[in-house]
């Protein structure tokens, strides 16, 4: 009777997602937070919300956004924090919510404020935004963040003089000590109780006259459905807009392209932009005063080392092991810990309430193996995906993640992804599903896709206790140098299977020039930091659990259903179970492989739950209890070897790779499956298992036939 | 000439940013304009810059550094 649970392990997925943003407490007010990135955005919309918060899918789009509800002393006000962003020309999904919130929902789908969050620190590039913003006349609040920043560098700025300029209330903030938290509450709630356009930069007499010749040709339906001056600007810089005749369009780009008379500047796009620029300056011009010029920050100096040719590498490389042992050995207890308590007093006490409750082998069977066991393994993941998050967060916002983006880009771009996509690759190692959580922080999507492909290459250190105790069991000494072998292989996989998809279905995927901001460093804000990771383990829990509580319940009871009339229900032998006549049917599959055997294909069926099952598998297929250590694999190897010896016709040692190959390169396990689906989508990751299975079956078939000519 | 032929530290003038519509626009929007004023302050890998422009701090490849064209900016 089987009543080890087949899997011991697993689990994740990170995100998302049910309740659309604007979807919630639909009686009160919007107000959308907006601004560049790492500007304080989120510590604010975290500072107003508190816990009341969640996140969700942006309707139609793959980005999620965190909303929450805000006690303001004016009632209840929804919060949207929108990702952060440079402009409303989108350059990535993310940034793309700002401009379909702001612009492309009508003016009917608007939020009733925008709070604009203006970096102090950096006022010229924030108050390019804000001068898009102006644009669209949304009524605004602008909270000055970094001030405390902005002071240390001897930058003052006149708050009264830019709330004249830019026609709305201005009000400076330090969002992680709540200083004038209360105030921009006060001076939000006047906002909104008497709503008011902003002022409108002015961008130059040529353009002005460019743009009022625009908007008077703009037809009456698309003028009452966008901001005008949005309108024309879009129009005169050639943008297409839905809604707005061709000839319009054609006549407004016509327009815009005269007003070139520089041969570098063909673009009116261009043009305004530097136009903005000109009023930005014009702005600072007015209302900073600077005490000290030209110094270097001690961000400067940090960068120095950080970023250098040489010193930056290596710490690169420090920080990176610093991740891997952090999500492996120190979650690793933890883990062990939570399972340990589910198998050992969750188990015992649910078992005695059955007992008491009179339950049957049946209905024992689905709650112990199936329920118990798969929250088990959900929760046990919880550790793990937690200290990914907050690493994720402290990185990011250490201002560390994107100087890590700069030191190692050359080196990713061998494969077409950019630097940061070397940190989910590297925590693949200690576990996939953190790895997968990873890619958020890829700005474009398909950079996010063919990361999230790729990660399930990366062996993880489920499948490294495999290796072990097959690898000892027929290589001996020489152990350690085939779990060695394992490693480059997966490293040559992650980098061949780059470039083939690179080749293929992510043709022509702009190679993106570096171009990265980088942020002062900072120390991250604790109660942020544990504000979005309870966020995203939540979300976790949420997506995660149905679908691997589902998969172990139907191993179990697979493995418990009689077939071919031999014992009873929970009572038969695994070999005469459906799922040992599923193994025995799936075996012949892997007879060009070597190792087409039941045993063989029972440990990697489980093994697509889990690889920590697979070793469990082997010791019930061989009725045999499963080796405490996998360095001595005692009878269990013994009994391996024989099954392998015969189904490989005297090549038993091609054989074993091949096995091993294949459990390398298959599907890692049901938990990436649902990180994956949560990450890059059903249809891309029904796509990656196929892919993963024919390749592994590929390369298992190669090795055993080539490897057979000489061994 | 490009920012990576200039000393740390001394500073540069934006004449112009070369290459397809969507790069010179990226770059305008984070303030790469023409006059803007620029200096390196570190050198990374393989040609890639840290750059200073204005109170920000950007990071560039090296093939994004050949896209900037500067001249010698005086005190």
């Amino acid at each position: 009777m089987n009543e080890r649970p087949l899997t011991k392990t697993l689990l994740t997925k990170p995100c998302c997602e049910d309740d659309a943003p604007g979807n919630v407490n639909a009686g009160d007010p919007r107000v959308a937070l907006v601004g560049n990135p790492n500007v304080g955005k989120s510590t604010l919309f975290n500072m107003l919300t508190g816990a009341r918060q969640r996140i969700g899918n942006w309707p139609g789009k793959t980005v999620s956004v965190a909303q929450g509800t805000w006690r303001s002393p004016h009632g209840d006000i929804t919060l949207i924090d929108l990702p952060g962003t440079y402009s409303l020309l989108p350059g990535s999904p993310d940034e793309a919510l700002t401009r379909d919130l702001l612009v492309d929902r009508g003016m009917d789908g608007r939020p009733d404020l925008v709070v604009i969050t203006v970096d102090a620190a950096n006022l010229a590039r924030n108050l390019y935004l804000l001068a898009q913003v102006m644009e669209t006349g949304v009524p605004l609040v602008v909270a000055l963040t970094m001030v405390d920043i902005a002071k240390s560098r001897g930058i003052r700025i006149d708050a009264g003089r830019l709330a004249e300029l830019v026609g709305a209330p201005v009000v400076p903030v330090v969002p992680r000590r709540g200083e004038g938290v209360d105030e921009l509450g006060r001076v939000i709630g006047e906002a909104l109780a008497a709503p008011r356009r902003p002022a409108v930069p002015v961008l130059g007499a040529d353009l002005e006259a460019a743009l009022e010749s625009v908007t008077a040709e703009v037809p009456g339906e698309a003028a009452a459905r966008y901001p005008a001056r949005w309108l024309s600007i879009a129009l005169l810089a050639g943008e297409p807009v839905p809604g707005v005749p061709e000839e319009t369009t054609a006549a407004a780009r016509a327009l815009g392209t005269a007003l070139n008379t520089d041969d570098d500047l063909d673009d009116p796009e261009l043009l305004i932009a530097e136009q903005r620029y000109a009023w930005v300056h014009e702005v600072i011009a007015d209302v900073v005063t600077r005490n000290s010029a030209g110094h270097a920050t001690w961000s400067d100096r940090v960068d120095r080392v950080l970023t250098s040719r040489w010193v930056g590498p290596p710490i690169f490389l420090g920080v990176m092991w610093a991740v891997f042992v952090l999500t492996t050995t120190v979650a690793e207890p933890l883990m062990t810990g939570l399972q340990g308590l589910f198998d050992g007093p969750v188990a015992t006490g649910a078992g005695r309430l059955l007992d008491a409750m009179g339950a049957g082998d049946a209905i024992r069977g689905l709650v112990m193996n199936g329920l118990v066991s798969g929250v088990g393994q959900v929760l046990s993941f919880v550790p793990l995906m937690a200290i990914m998050f907050v690493l994720l967060s402290v990185l990011e916002d250490s201002g560390y993640l994107a100087r890590a983006a700069f030191v190692v880009d050359r080196l990713m771009r061998l494969i077409g992804l950019p630097g940061r996509a070397f940190l989910p690759l590297i925590v693949g190692f200690g576990c996939n599903v953190p790895a997968l959580a990873g890619t958020r922080i890829l700005s474009d999507r398909r950079h996010r896709l063919l990361t999230g492909l790729l990660i399930p290459f990366v062996t993880c250190s489920a499948r490294l206790t495999v290796y072990v105790l097959v690898a000892t069991a027929f290589f001996g000494s020489a152990a350690g140098t085939v779990v060695f072998a394992m490693y480059v292989l997966s490293i040559a996989l992650v980098i061949g299977m780059g470039l083939v998809l690179r080749g293929t279905l992510f043709r022509g995927m702009a190679e993106e020039p570096l171009v990265l901001d980088l942020p002062p460093y900072r120390l991250p804000a604790v109660r942020v930091i544990g504000a979005q990771t309870w966020l995203k383990l939540q979300a976790f829990l949420k997506t995660a659990s149905g679908i691997i509580v589902a998969t172990v319940t139907l191993v179990w009871l697979f493995s418990s259903i009689p077939f071919g009339g031999q014992g009873s229900f929970g009572r038969t032998p695994i070999e005469h179970s459906v799922f040992g006549a599923a193994s025995h049917a799936v075996a012949p599959a892997f007879a060009p492989a070597g190792f087409g055997d039941w045993h063989a294909s029972a440990a990697l069926i489980t093994g697509f739950v889990a690889k920590e099952a697979v070793v469990s598998t082997m010791a019930q297929t061989y009725s045999m209890g499963e080796p405490a250590d996998g360095n001595e694999p005692g009878g269990l190897g013994a009994a391996l070897r024989a099954t392998i010896e015969q189904t490989s016709n005297g090549h038993p040692i091609p054989a074993v790779l091949a096995f091993l190959v294949f459990l390398l390169a298959y599907t890692p396990c049901m938990t990436t499956v649902a990180a994956q689906r949560a990450e890059i989508g059903g249809r891309l990751t029904l796509f990656g298992i196929g892919m993963q299975l024919t390749l592994a079956w590929l390369l298992a078939v190669a090795v055993f036939q080539i490897g057979s000519l000489f061994l | 000439m490009g920012p990576g032929e200039f000393a740390r530290g001394a500073l540069m003038r934006l004449s112009r940013v070369t290459g397809d519509r969507r790069h010179r626009r990226r770059l305008a929007e984070l303030g790469f304009v023409p006059g803007a004023v620029l200096s390196v302050l570190n050198r990374g890998m393989h040609g890639g810059l840290v750059l200073a422009l204005g109170d920000g701090r950007v990071a560039v490849d090296a093939l994004t550094a050949t896209t900037l064209v500067v001249e010698p900016a005086g005190e």
